[in-house]
C-alpha cells in the first residue's frame, strides 16, 4: 500500500476517534490498512432511525486519488442501494470523488443519502418504484427492514411480522419471503405467487 | 462578385492539389496539339473513378508535432484578438470544441459580463485572478496538506487561482492518477471536493516531473484537439500517429503517408460503392463469431450520439458519455436521453407487449436472414481472401518485369504489368463491397441492372486475375502486353460502369435498403 494511503488512513482514523460523533464509527478489519469496517447510524426523522449499518470499505491502491469503495453489509431498503448487493449509487463514491474528501464525509454523505433519497438516479429499480408510486408501503418496509437487519429498536408493525410468518411457514427462507413480500408492497397473494414461480 | 470568388477558391484550390492543372486546361493556352494529347493521357491517369464526379478533395497529412502546431497557431490567433493568457485560452477553447468563431461571438455577445463563460469553461476570470492571486508569498509558515495529512512550509504549497492548495507531491500524484489511469487531460479539476477549476497545462507541465506521465498528457492533449475537429482525424493504422486534415467534410478517401486509404468520414479502408452507415454494421455482423466481439457486444452498447462503444462498470443506469466531444447522458436500459428519466425512468422498465411480439416476429425471419447473409459474407471473403494473395502476385508480377527489361524492353514498356495488377485489386476491393452493398439491398429494377454489373466486373476481373496468375508466365512476352491491356482496361471501365451506377442511385434515391436487425 502506498505511503500516503497508509498515513492518510491512519489520520482519518484518529480524526473520527477525536470527532467524538456518536452516530459513525470506522474500524480496522485487520492489521492491513486496505479493509476496514464501518457503521452508521440511521438518521432520525428516517424509517431507519437508529438502526446499525454496518459498512465495508475497500481502501484502493490509489487512496485518496480514487475513491473508497464502500457497501453496506447490513441489507437496507433504499432506492439508491441495492436492497440484494448493497452496492451504492452515490456520485461522491464515484465520478464527483475529490482526493480531498475523507472517509469520514462519506459516511456523513451517507448517513445524508439515507434522509434523502434521490430516486430518479435509482440503484434498485424495485424500491424506487415503490419510492415513487406507493409512498406508504416503501415506509413501511423501509422500517421494517430497518428493525429486521439493522437492529432499529420499536414495536414491529405487525401486518408486516404475520405476512412473514405465513411465507415463512409455507418453507420459504425468511431473507427471501421478505424479499418477495417487499418487492409486491405486502401484497401476500402476489409475493406467493411470485416465490412458487421462481 | 465577391461570393462568386469566394465560391471557386474554397471548391477548387488548383495550386495546392498536385492534378489541379489537368482540370484547368482550358483557361491556359499553348500548344493546342501537346496539350490536347497530354489531357487525355492525364485523364486516365487521374480521373478517379470512385469519386463519381471530378472535383479534387483537398486534404493535408499532418505529423504529431504539426498538429501541436495547429493547435498553438489556433491560439495564438485567438490571443491576437482577446487578450487572454494562453493557458487560460487554451481551456476556453477545448470548452468550445475549438471553435475559435464559437469563443470569440460568445465573448463578445457576453461583453461586460464575461465572467460567466470564465465559469461555463471552469476556469478563474484572469481579469479577477490577479488582484487575488499571489496572496501567499514572501511569508514561510507551516500549512497542512488536505491530501496527505502532513505539514509542509507554504513554499512547499501549490494551487490554482480558485486558491486551495496541496502539497507538490500530492499535485503530482493525483495528476498522475488522472492522466495514466482516467487517460483525462483538459477536465481535470483542483482535487478540492466541489471546486470544478480546470487544471492547465502549463501547471500540469511544472508539476509533473515523469517524463513519460508528461508525454502522456501532450499525447492525451493532441487526441482531444484531434477528436473535437470534425476536420482532423487520425490515420487508422496501427502506430501511426499522422493525422489528416481537410478542408470540408466529406465520405471521400484520403491516404495518409504511411500508406493507408481510408474513408475519411467513418475511417474504414476506402469502401465505395457502400455507405459507411452499411458498412458500420456489416462489419459488426461479419465480428460477431469472435470471442471478443461475443463479449463485446454482451458488455457494451453504444453512445447514441457519438456511437462510441461504452462499458458499463457501476450499477446506475444513469450514463455520461466519455468522450471529450460528446458527454452524452443516457439510459442504459432504453438509450434514451437521460433528462425525461429523471420524472418517469419506469418506462424503460415495463414490458411492452409490442415490442415482444415485433421481437419474436424478427427471430422468425433470422433464419432467412441467415442465409442471405451467408451468401453474400462468403462472396465478402472470398474477394478479401483473394486481395491478401494478390500481394504475391505483385512480388512474381515484378520478378516478370525484370525479365522483361532483360530482354530489351524498356522500364516505361514494361510498367502495364504492375498497372494491371493494380487494377485488379481496385476491383477486387470494390466487388468485395458491392456484396456488403448488395445485402442491404431491397430488389428493384436498378437493383437487378446493379447485379448485372457486378456480375460483369466480377467476370472480367475473375479473367485478368486467371490470365496474370497462370498465362502470363508461359505466354511469349510480345503478345503479352496487348492482351493484359485488354483486359485490364476492360475492367477497369466495367468498374467505372458499376461505380457511376451506384452513385448515379444515391443521387436519385433508387436504392431501397432492407431492415436489419
Amino acid at each position: 500500500m502506498s505511503s500516503i494511503a497508509t498515513t492518510r488512513i491512519q489520520r482519518e482514523l484518529k480524526d473520527i476517534k477525536e470527532s467524538n460523533n456518536q452516530s459513525i464509527k470506522i474500524e480496522l478489519k485487520s492489521d492491513e490498512f486496505n479493509n476496514l469496517r464501518g457503521e452508521i447510524v440511521g438518521p432520525s426523522g428516517t424509517p431507519y432511525q437508529d438502526g446499525m449499518y454496518k459498512l465495508s470499505i475497500k481502501i484502493p491502491e490509489t487512496y485518496p486519488f480514487n475513491p473508497p469503495i464502500v457497501s453496506f453489509d447490513t441489507r437496507i431498503w433504499h432506492p439508491n442501494i441495492s436492497s440484494v448487493t448493497g452496492a451504492i449509487c452515490l456520485d461522491i463514491l464515484k465520478d464527483q470523488w475529490a482526493a480531498a474528501l475523507t472517509l469520514r464525509t462519506v459516511l456523513l454523505s451517507l448517513q445524508a443519502l439515507l434522509s434523502a433519497a434521490e430516486p430518479d438516479d435509482p440503484q434498485d429499480a424495485v424500491v424506487a418504484k415503490q419510492y415513487k408510486d406507493n409512498q406508504k408501503a416503501f415506509v413501511k418496509t423501509a422500517r421494517f427492514w430497518a428493525q429486521y437487519y439493522a437492529n432499529a429498536p420499536g414495536p414491529r408493525d405487525t401486518d408486516c411480522v404475520e405476512k412473514l410468518r405465513k411465507a415463512s411457514e409455507m418453507g420459504f427462507y425468511k431473507d427471501i419471503s421478505l424479499q418477495a413480500l417487499s418487492t409486491h408492497s405486502w401484497d401476500l397473494e402476489n409475493a406467493i405467487q411470485y416465490l412458487t414461480s421462481c | 462578385m465577391e461570393s462568386d470568388d469566394d465560391y471557386y477558391e474554397d471548391d477548387i484550390d488548383p495550386d495546392d492539389y498536385d492534378d489541379g492543372h489537368n482540370f484547368d486546361n482550358e483557361d491556359v493556352e499553348v500548344d493546342e496539339g501537346y496539350l490536347g494529347e497530354s489531357s487525355v493521357d492525364a485523364r486516365i491517369s487521374s480521373y478517379n473513378p470512385d469519386l463519381g464526379d471530378d472535383d479534387p478533395y483537398p486534404y493535408e497529412c499532418l505529423s504529431a508535432d504539426k498538429v501541436v502546431g495547429l493547435m498553438n497557431e489556433i491560439i495564438r490567433e485567438v490571443n491576437d484578438i482577446v487578450n487572454i493568457p494562453s493557458t487560460t485560452l487554451r481551456i476556453l477553447l477545448a470548452h468550445f470544441n475549438w471553435d475559435k468563431e464559437l469563443l470569440l461571438e460568445k465573448y463578445y455577445e457576453y461583453e461586460g459580463n464575461q465572467e460567466r463563460i470564465f465559469a461555463e469553461a471552469h476556469v478563474i476570470s484572469p481579469l479577477k485572478s490577479k488582484s487575488l492571486a499571489r496572496r501567499k508569498s514572501g511569508r514561510s509558515i507551516e500549512q497542512a496538506c488536505e491530501i496527505c495529512c502532513n505539514n509542509y512550509s507554504s513554499s512547499f504549497m501549490t494551487g490554482l487561482d480558485c486558491g486551495h492548495s496541496f502539497c507538490k507531491g500530492c499535485w503530482s500524484q493525483y495528476l498522475c492518477t488522472k492522466i495514466i489511469d482516467e487517460g483525462m487531460s483538459q477536465t481535470i479539476s483542483c482535487p478540492e471536493f466541489e471546486c470544478d477549476i480546470i487544471v492547465d497545462d502549463a501547471v500540469v507541465m511544472n508539476l509533473i516531473t515523469d517524463q513519460k506521465v508528461c508525454r502522456k498528457y501532450q499525447h492525451l492533449i493532441t487526441n482531444s484537439f484531434v477528436m473535437c475537429n470534425p476536420l482532423l482525424k487520425w490515420c487508422p493504422a496501427p502506430d501511426c500517429h499522422h493525422v489528416i486534415k481537410v478542408e470540408y467534410r466529406d465520405k471521400r478517401p484520403v491516404k495518409c503517408e504511411c500508406g493507408r486509404e481510408f474513408c475519411f468520414d467513418c475511417g474504414e479502408s476506402w469502401h465505395d460503392p457502400v455507405l459507411c452507415m452499411h458498412l458500420r454494421k456489416w462489419l459488426k455482423k461479419c465480428d460477431d463469431d469472435s470471442e471478443t466481439s461475443h463479449w463485446i457486444s454482451a458488455n457494451t452498447k453504444e453512445c447514441p450520439k457519438c456511437q462510441v462503444t461504452i462499458e458499463k462498470d457501476g450499477g446506475c443506469n444513469h450514463m455520461v458519455c466519455r468522450n471529450q466531444a460528446c458527454k452524452h447522458e443516457f439510459c442504459w436500459v432504453c438509450l434514451g436521453p437521460w433528462d425525461p428519466h429523471g420524472a418517469s425512468w419506469y418506462n424503460c422498465n415495463r414490458y411492452n407487449a409490442e415490442e415482444a411480439k415485433k421481437a419474436r416476429d424478427l427471430q422468425e425471419s433470422s433464419r432467412e436472414m441467415l442465409q442471405r447473409y451467408l451468401f453474400y459474407c462468403n462472396r465478402y471473403m472470398n474477394h478479401l481472401q483473394s486481395l491478401k494473395f494478390e500481394h504475391k502476385l505483385y512480388a512474381r508480377i515484378k520478378r516478370k518485369m525484370e525479365e522483361m527489361q532483360q530482354l530489351n524492353m524498356s522500364w516505361i514498356e514494361v510498367q502495364f504489368l504492375k498497372r494491371a495488377v493494380d487494377v485488379l485489386c481496385q476491383c477486387r476491393q470494390t466487388l468485395m463491397y458491392t456484396y456488403v452493398f448488395a445485402f442491404f439491398l431491397k430488389r428493384n429494377n436498378q437493383s437487378i441492372i446493379f447485379e448485372g454489373n457486378q456480375a460483369d466486373v466480377e467476370k472480367a476481373t475473375e479473367l485478368l486475375s486467371e490470365y496474370l496468375e497462370r498465362d502470363v508466365t508461359t505466354a511469349s512476352l510480345g503478345e503479352i502486353k496487348q492482351k493484359v491491356q485488354d483486359k485490364y482496361r476492360y475492367c477497369d471501365s466495367r468498374r467505372n460502369v458499376l461505380l457511376r451506377h451506384v452513385h448515379e442511385g444515391y443521387d436519385k434515391d433508387w436504392w431501397e435498403y432492407i431492415e436489419t436487425s
